[in-house]
């Protein structure tokens, strides 16, 4: 394998090309999908990876090679070649890193994550959400990932992490469900029960959900349900989706909110800390929105070039992206409200507008109408209509419940706890 | 098609004791082409190709994938793999399949532009010659990209199916502002064929057109009237209802919960059948087998033959999709709807083109049938619940109607209503179809799968508006 990884890359620098970075990534995986308490498929993945990303005179091109021979690598090389005479420049292209750097992240990588018994796992998450609930769904992933990183400006590297997920959806009767999730690198950390528990917890809290009165009110939303969102405020500070238009947070050094929110690779136990990005800069922690200034946005070392700045080492070679997102702010009583709403989780966000942030998302599971600090009907039927940007600036306090938080909806893993946010609008059906 | 290893994964995943078991090589050639604000910025293609094995082992279900040739290797792999399964037995559900006949065939997609001889430079101008017309939009976005897929599917009930589909899609996205208003819009466009279909799409002519139109939109629009009126909608909000709540809760694994901690559950349940959920003159259908079509295919990835079905007839909820396993367990037969977006992932129940029938007005008669309400032409904002039951629209291109008349550009009015009272509310429908691209996402792993859904131009009487 190494071997086709040197060759690529002295053979692509040897014809003409300016930057090549190579990556190598194997995938060894399971997965375990639960449906009405019992699993209904097991799955097994070996995949492997060799992407290429290689500039000449400002042309990107990016591919793969899947058969790891030399004549395939041939092959590729020509069409490389020939590809490239056939595009446009891209102006905004400046290099890739160069550098030989110090990793000071160590391995996320737990060797006995494949030796689980996946079944036993999954039985004890099932049997403990149907102490309180009568039906369970979910699903459960375990896998390594071993990644080998050679560059044209001098960085040859490699990683190992392994990951371990757990998804589970509780259910009693009709419109009564709540859901949870985690995810560790380590078995260690991997909280299965605990996660099964809150899930049940919730879906025996939403007995008998009734309609609300569509208005402004303060809502809490739980880790579940704030996740997506921060998931949505972080894609905002890609420089890439800036420049395109998918951002509501266009200017830096303005207040967007009481609350500081960052990127963070280096998380002993984040899901995806890593040693370093797509072009071999070490991975560090960035805080993106200090006390609610926009302190930057997520660049490689080409955006970085064109906006005379740092790169805040979030390569994405063509989009910078967050690996795990870390929200925090002001500790307070979230429940502290005379008259609001508690959501504990949300789906289909979707937005009207990203340059302005309009958008709307829908309660899913448990949602409950909160009076004097407490707890008195479950809801449904529901929807948040709103706009990001104020929704950020009335973020009030959060509990120091904090959870890692990957999901269907939170593809970033997001360390969040609970949080209070004022003056919300609701939205239901008309009909 | 790598038909030998095909053949070796199914001969020793049989020794291993899977009663039964489907394979699939796969071979995807791709190409995608990023033109942002102007500048060519993401230039690429690929080649992917590998197996996907699943299997039945004391009627627990396994699927396993890998993208290495190596006998040994796959042999290794699958060991692990029925391993796991056979452990899970003790927490696992049986599963049976409903029975079908086994089908051998090959059939391709004839492209008259084929793909592999359209240059590079080519695609690139197209996006190119498209942004000429948009020079002035300061935030703008085009992407093409094209793929071939190569398929070979055996089973050990003796079906062997090749097929080869060729796909082009587009999308664009840009933002209009002026002041403090802004505006965005987001399109993609789809289709089972070669290059040849660039032409019919026209997005020369088409997205200039509409950048005028929802300028006016954005600096006309008048606040949209709130209350009950007559709502007209477009094919395209005709088609992104039927996708959301006609084709996904009349899926039938997520109505017996299959989904239910990703892509949700329904609000149907199977007692639903041949009972009233839309007014008489609703007809839905759901047909994989439309040519160029961008959900198009003729087997599914069970092997199972593809046909058309109606989702509603007459306003009543005439039948629901499914693959083998739901359709066992619903005591009835596939009707065709698995399909995998690659080798690497389970086939699951997944809709294809899934389009609301004409009816026998014209779009000027159904205005001019209309005293007061808003026509609502296409959408910048979507969702709805994951039993598919509340949703919500926000107009893009609008307008308000007037004694029979359009009279004014209207700014973002919303419609949030239920699946029920949608469907029953229409009382005209248009006499011209027009259908949507789309990926559609469902399952863990996510897949996105390409679809169409479409449909006329469809009035719904006293919706109210907020």
């Amino acid at each position: 394998m190494e071997e086709i990884i040197y060759y690529l890359k002295s053979e692509l620098l040897k014809k003409g090309m300016d930057d090549v970075i190579i990556a190598f990534h194997e995938t060894e995986g399971r997965q375990l999908k639960f449906v009405n308490n019992k699993v209904v498929k097991t799955g097994a993945e070996l995949i492997s990876n060799l992407s290429i990303f290689c500039s000449k005179d400002k042309r990107i091109i990016v591919t793969s090679l899947k058969d790891m021979q030399k004549e395939r690598a041939d092959e590729l090389i020509k069409k490389i070649f020939s590809f490239s005479k056939n595009i446009s420049p891209s102006n905004d292209y400046f290099g890739i890193a160069n550098g030989s750097f110090k990793y000071s992240v160590k391995s996320n990588y737990d060797k006995k994550i494949l030796d689980v018994d996946d079944s036993d796992l999954v039985k004890k998450g099932i049997n403990k959400a149907l102490e309180n609930s009568k039906r369970v769904t979910g699903n459960f992933e375990v896998w390594n990932l071993k990644t080998h990183l050679v560059t044209s400006g001098g960085i040859d590297s490699k990683d190992e992490s392994s990951n371990i997920y757990f998804s589970l959806r509780a259910f009693n009767e009709k419109d009564e469900s709540g859901h949870m999730t985690c995810c560790s690198n380590t078995l260690k950390n991997f909280e299965i029960e605990k996660t099964a528990e809150r899930a049940a917890e919730v879906a025996t809290m939403a007995k008998n959900p009734k309609e609300v009165k569509a208005g402004k009110y303060p809502i809490i939303l739980s880790q579940m349900a704030f996740a997506p969102l921060l998931n949505n405020t972080s894609d905002a500070t890609s420089i890439y989706n800036v420049e395109s238009g998918y951002s509501f947070l266009p200017k830096l050094n303005e207040f967007y909110g009481n609350f500081t929110l960052e990127d963070d690779a280096t998380l002993p136990n984040g899901f995806n800390s890593c040693k370093f990005d797509d072009e071999g800069v070490p991975t560090k922690k960035t805080t993106i929105i200090d006390k609610g200034i926009l302190k930057t946005y997520l660049h490689n070392t080409s955006t970085s070039k064109k906006y005379n700045t740092e790169t805040t080492a979030n390569a994405g070679l063509i989009s910078p992206r967050s690996f795990n997102i870390v929200f925090d702010c002001k500790k307070g009583d979230i429940f502290d409200v005379k008259e609001g709403i508690y959501i504990t989780n949300v789906w289909y966000t979707r937005y009207q507008n990203y340059a302005s942030g309009d958008f709307s998302t829908i309660p899913k599971d448990g949602a409950f109408l909160i009076k004097n600090g407490e707890i008195v009907q479950s809801l449904k039927g529901l929807r948040i209509s709103d706009n990001m940007p104020n929704l950020l600036k009335n973020i009030q306090c959060c509990n120091k419940k904090v959870w890692q938080i990957k999901s269907w909806e939170a593809e970033i893993p997001t360390f969040t706890s609970e949080v209070l946010i004022n003056n919300v609008n609701i939205t239901k059906p008309t009909h | 098609m790598h038909e030998d290893i095909a053949e070796f994964c199914l001969k020793k995943t049989q020794e291993l004791g899977c009663k039964y078991v489907e394979v699939r090589t796969e071979k995807r050639t791709s190409s995608g082409f990023v033109l942002k604000s102007g500048n060519p910025e993401i230039t690429g293609f690929d080649i992917t190709k590998g197996i996907g094995i699943r299997y039945l082992v004391n009627n627990n279900l396994g699927f396993l994938s890998t993208n290495n040739f190596d006998k040994d290797k796959i042999l290794s792999l699958m060991k692990k793999s029925i391993a796991t399964t056979k452990n899970s037995n003790k927490i696992s559900k049986k599963i049976f399949f409903s029975e079908e006949k086994p089908q051998k065939t090959n059939y391709k997609v004839i492209q008259k532009q084929k793909i592999e001889n359209f240059t590079e430079d080519k695609k690139l101008n197209i996006l190119k010659e498209i942004d000429k017309h948009l020079i002035k939009i300061p935030q703008r976005y085009l992407t093409i990209g094209d793929e071939v897929a190569e398929k070979y599917y055996i089973n050990s009930e003796g079906s062997k199916i090749s097929s080869v589909i060729p796909r082009i899609s587009m999308l664009y996205f840009f933002t209009l502002s002026q002041d403090k208003k802004s505006i965005q819009r987001y399109l993609q466009y789809g289709a089972c064929s070669g290059y040849e279909i660039i032409n019919k799409w026209d997005l020369i002519k088409k997205i200039p057109e509409e950048v005028e139109l929802l300028r006016n939109n954005m600096n006309d629009g008048i606040k949209s009237p709130k209350g009950k009126m007559d709502l007209v909608v477009g094919s395209e909000i005709s088609g992104i209802a039927v996708h959301e709540s006609v084709g996904h809760p009349y899926e039938a694994d997520r109505i017996l919960g299959r989904e239910g901690a990703q892509a949700g559950e329904s609000f149907v349940t199977p007692e639903m059948i041949n009972t009233r959920i839309g007014s008489e003159i609703v007809n839905v259908i759901e047909d994989p087998t439309i040519e160029n079509s961008y959900g198009f295919y003729l087997y599914d990835d069970e092997g199972v033959k593809a046909n058309k079905k109606y989702l509603i007839k007459n306003g009543m909820i005439n039948e629901f999709l499914h693959n083998r396993e739901t359709a066992f367990e619903l005591k009835t037969k596939s009707n065709g709807c698995s399909r995998a977006n690659n080798y690497d992932v389970e086939p699951m129940l997944r809709m294809s083109n899934t389009i609301v029938q004409s009816g026998d007005s014209s779009e000027e008669e159904i205005i001019k049938e209309t005293k007061k309400g808003i026509y609502m032409k296409s959408y910048m904002q979507w969702n709805i619940d994951d039993k598919r039951y509340h949703q919500r629209y926000t107009g893009c291109e609008a307008y308000l109607i007037e004694k029979g008349e359009i009279t004014k550009p209207v700014f973002a009015p919303v419609m949030e209503v239920t699946t029920p009272t949608l469907w029953s509310s229409i009382d005209l429908i248009g006499d011209k179809i027009k259908t949507y691209a789309g990926n559609c996402g469902k399952g863990e792993p996510m897949q996105g799968i390409p679809v169409y859904f479409g449909g006329p131009v469809m009035r719904l009487k006293n919706i109210i508006i907020q």
